[in-house]
């Protein structure tokens, strides 16, 4: 029903396309599109005499054309949810570094919001993360070409900057940033690198060894291994946006809002970060496999305070 | 849905576009094809149908037929409700569309229905549109390139935003009335933002912290915004505290990572040895604490002298382990983000 609400309306105002292109527009197959029209043969106004209903004709050449389709000239309109999903998806491909912000796409979406009713201002603003449209560019014509590429990368939570060389499989973005899904010569596994990380990018001349099937969708940005050490800390409900934000092993629900969780440490520079920020509202209450950070806060915090006495 | 129904719903449909004047249940029975004899058979065959248009989002009005006693409902659809306005699409506009919903994916939301509205794709246009272009060479690097969490919230929030209505949410445990403008997605999450009723200014919302259902009112919202955004919004920056200049320093390794986060209308002097001075206009320091802490011993807050003595603080707080209770940091400022 909603296929033949939409297809009417178009060959109305497109007479005399051939069955094949009409088919391929929406998706279809011949058969399936003759089934759709021979339905609409019967449809019409009482008292369903001849003159009454749509005439849809399909000529030797399988030209169609349809008349007395008035009620049907026009296709229904957007629901909230079709709308939303369109504009938000353009919106999100537009914010793509380097895309044309006056192109089709731009021009499309201004058309689009008119036609649901928003004129003034652009109803959603989809921004899928920070990269530089060049690394952007240079890392999809990799992937295209099977490439390897050569990057400086800034490893956040171990905070440290490496060199390494990468065959990159698939760019995508996911929860805010860019990442490129990548087999790395250094790790000799694969890793998955944040884009606005990479701080310069080299594409190298010659084609990647290493084919890997790729699946559908983004992977995990989080894989912890099973050897990693595991942390317990327990938080209080000012803090209850960590088991929010990071994948934990287990969480449990204490008193007044107060969770106990088990979070995997991948690496010392994360966990300093994240007691920092805490404060009083959490603290470490087993260590677990994971050496030295009984005191871990109080020594980063030292530190962080030795910049300050300094100046 | 069997070709008999099919039938009888498109004819239904024909018939209540057709009409000037309300028909009753009955006159539709009479009219249309398809539909039993008087009596409980053709009743709930004629509720299905109702029900199946309204899900097809079809606008089906119902009201009193006039001068019936008692009063019987009369139906029709208004054709400036069905029909959608065309939008005038380009051949490439519509390929762009098109490309948009193929490599941007948000969950739980089809959109394959909305491009048949707009009139399928033309097997035979030809895109290109920059560096999201799919290539043939590489097909599965032309698959979906972003997939975006979704949320109960974003569809009523999207209607009222384009019928300019008020809404009605609970948000925090605090009732609040919204005229929305703009939906934003920014480091993962969905935002709202709008004329706030009860603080009678602008305000943002996340989404995922609003409980249980947005209303859509049937009030015009009349709000503006006093002007467009054209930077994505820092976490820094949602919030209701006062505007307030803050100066951060961060050492020259970090230095351009903090320029690509903070983005370029940020102002910045560098320094003789590769560090920098950034100056951030903040209204929630809390945010602003976190940002400034993820950078370890490579950033300090140079100004204003009480968000640097607030560093301090805290820091001192953690080293000694004197921290007296919640009470004792709580910033004193509610934030709306």
């Amino acid at each position: 029903m909603r296929r033949v609400l939409a297809i009417v309306p178009w060959i109305v105002a497109n007479p005399g396309r051939h069955t094949s292109e009409v088919a391929a527009r929406f998706g279809l197959n011949e058969a399936e599109l003759l089934n759709d029209l021979s339905v609409v043969f019967m449809v019409g106004l009482p008292p369903y005499s001849p003159d009454a209903l749509v005439d849809v004709q399909i000529d030797d050449d399988g030209r169609v054309s349809i008349n007395l389709a008035d009620f049907f000239s026009r296709p229904l309109r957007l629901t909230p949810a079709q709308g939303l999903a369109l504009v938000a998806a353009s919106d999100a491909l537009l914010s793509v570094p380097g895309m044309d912000s006056d192109g089709a796409l731009a021009k499309a979406i201004g058309k689009l919001s008119d036609a649901l009713g928003v004129d003034d201002v652009n109803p959603v603003d989809v921004h899928l993360g920070n990269a530089e449209a060049e690394h952007l560019n240079l890392l999809r014509s990799a992937v295209a070409d099977g490439y390897d590429i050569e990057i400086d990368y800034y490893s956040f939570g171990r905070d440290v900057k490496t060199r390494r060389r990468i065959s990159p499989w698939r760019v995508f973005a996911d929860s805010g940033s860019w990442y490129v899904h990548a087999w790395c010569t250094l790790a000799e596994g694969e890793r998955i690198f944040r884009l606005d990380r990479i701080e310069a990018l080299e594409v190298l001349d010659s084609s990647a060894t290493t084919v890997v099937e790729v699946g559908d969708g983004p992977p995990s940005t989080f894989n912890p291994q099973d050897q990693t050490p595991v942390i317990t800390l327990e938080l209080d409900a000012e803090a209850a946006w960590v088991a929010e934000t990071y994948p934990c092993e287990s969480v449990t629900s204490l008193d007044e809002g107060a969770t106990q969780v088990t979070l995997a440490v991948t690496a010392m520079p994360w966990l300093e970060r994240l007691l920092v920020r805490l404060g009083p509202h959490g603290r470490v209450v087993s260590e677990g496999s994971f050496d030295g950070a009984e005191d871990l806060s109080a020594r980063t915090a030292a530190r962080i305070l030795s910049r300050y006495e300094a100046s | 849905m069997s070709v008999n129904k099919l039938e009888r719903l498109l004819n239904l449909t024909a018939v209540l576009l057709d009409t000037r004047r309300l028909l009753t249940a009955e006159e539709l029975r009479q009219k249309v094809e398809g539909y039993p004899p008087p009596g409980p058979a053709f009743h709930r065959a004629f509720e299905r149908d109702k029900d199946d248009l309204r899900v097809l989002g079809i606008p089906l009005t119902v009201e009193k037929v006039p001068t019936t006693d008692p009063p019987i409902d009369g139906y029709r659809i208004d054709p400036d409700q069905y029909y959608l306005p065309d939008p005038g699409l380009e051949p490439d506009e519509l390929a762009a569309l098109h490309l948009a919903s193929l490599t941007v994916r948000l969950e739980g939301l089809e959109d394959r229905e909305a491009l048949w509205k707009l009139g399928g794709v033309d097997p035979a246009s030809h895109l290109d549109v920059g560096p999201a272009n799919p290539s043939p060479a590489a097909p599965e690097s032309s698959g979906v390139v972003a997939s975006l969490p979704t949320d109960p919230a974003l569809t009523p929030l999207f209607e009222a935003i384009t019928r300019r209505r008020t809404v009605l949410f609970t948000h925090k445990g605090q009732e609040r009335r919204l005229d929305p403008w703009r939906l934003d997605f920014q480091r993962g999450r969905w935002y709202v933002s709008g004329f706030d009723h009860l603080r009678q200014d602008e305000r943002n919302f996340r989404l995922d912290r609003i409980d249980g259902t947005v209303t859509v009112t049937d009030e015009a919202s009349d709000s503006r915004p006093s002007q467009p955004r054209t930077q994505p919004l820092q976490a820094w920056e949602i919030g209701s505290e006062a505007p307030t200049k803050a100066k951060l320093w961060i050492d020259s390794t970090r230095v351009e990572s903090a320029a690509r986060h903070l983005g370029p209308t940020v102002s910045r002097v560098g320094n003789d040895d590769g560090s920098a001075v950034f100056e951030i206009e903040v209204v929630n320091f809390q945010a602003f604490r976190t940002f400034v802490l993820g950078f370890l011993d490579r950033a300090e807050v140079l100004e204003p002298p009480q968000w640097r003595s607030a560093i301090v603080d805290w820091l001192a707080a953690i080293a000694d382990g004197t921290f007296a209770g919640p009470d004792d940091v709580s910033s004193g400022v509610t934030t709306d983000g």
